[in-house]
């Protein structure tokens, strides 16, 4: 009779079995770390109709360093859930600029219908506050027929 | 003693063997909720004061926008403008630009066109891979 296993038969002490035990324990780990490291918005958003475009981009910067400025379709400014006068932009703009470090981000969310000069008078405004960095809030557009040349 | 001595069969200790499908649940349920910010859009950036420098006339394509989404391409000094779709800037920037690698687009919006027909005219410059765009608006 052959021996099984070729005769090295031999007891294995370690458990096949994957321990379960901690399982509780990585998970609370994993649920304290997504609880902790999740940021929740302190600013609401407008009601806005936003613009597409194919080129859009990731803005790569932390979120401290974004600041967002809304520009509704009647040409109201909103800054941190506050409807701010068009002249007092850039007093909100220039601390932020030099707090960031000059690497504060602008995400412009401008309503698709708003008429430009207002855009353009925000624009001066970011300027006059020494910020350089614009970034225009827009929609990823998929289109489907896209003729390349 | 009888009665005393009775064994307790229920077990006064809180199970934990369901604690792991506790755990999952209420992680996956905050994964599931996670609303995860939308920070994206067209970079540009604008000129620092000071830094306004005279480009000659023949290094601008001149890309108008009129309130009514057509938009006008007049190239450096000429006078003729053709009227385009915000579309086809694309394809007008990359024939252009063949011609002229140091060409600047030089976007002049009206003051009541609506702000997406400039950012059509972003996107399709963008897209055609321009950087160097310059944003301004008609004197109106």
């Amino acid at each position: 009779m052959a021996l099984k296993g070729g005769g090295f038969e031999r007891k294995s002490k370690a458990s096949d079995q994957i321990p379960s035990s901690s399982l509780a324990d990585i998970a609370f780990l994993l649920l304290i770390f997504f609880m902790v490291t999740t940021v929740f918005r302190t600013e609401q958003d407008r009601q806005i109709e936003w613009p597409e475009a194919v080129a859009t981009q990731q803005i790569d910067e932390k979120r401290d360093n974004i600041m967002y400025i809304w520009v509704e379709r009647n040409g109201d400014v909103w800054i941190n859930d506050r409807l701010v006068p068009m002249e007092n932009v850039s007093d909100l703009v220039a601390p932020r600029w030099v707090e960031s470090g000059r690497r504060l981000r602008i995400s412009l969310r401008a309503d698709a219908q708003v008429p430009y000069r207002f855009v353009d008078a925000v624009q001066q405004e970011i300027r006059e506050a020494g910020a350089i960095y614009v970034v225009f809030a827009t929609d990823l557009e998929r289109r489907m027929m896209r003729e390349r040349r | 003693m009888a009665i005393l001595n009775k064994k307790q069969k229920v077990s006064d200790e809180i199970p934990s063997a369901s604690m792991a499908d506790i755990a999952f649940l209420l992680l996956i349920f905050f994964l599931v909720t996670t609303v995860f910010p939308k920070d994206r859009g067209l970079p540009i950036v604008l000129p620092e004061d000071q830094q306004e420098i005279e480009i000659p006339q023949k290094n601008i394509l001149h890309i108008l926008i009129n309130p009514d989404g057509t938009v006008g391409v007049r190239r450096g000094d000429s006078q003729d403008e053709a009227i385009y779709s915000p579309r086809d800037i694309e394809g007008v920037w990359r024939l252009e630009v063949a011609q002229n690698p140091n060409l600047i687009a030089g976007v002049r919006t009206h003051p009541e066109a609506a702000h997406r027909y400039m950012i059509q005219v972003l996107d399709a410059l963008q897209t055609a891979g321009s950087d160097r765009i310059s944003l301004q608006m008609q004197d109106g």
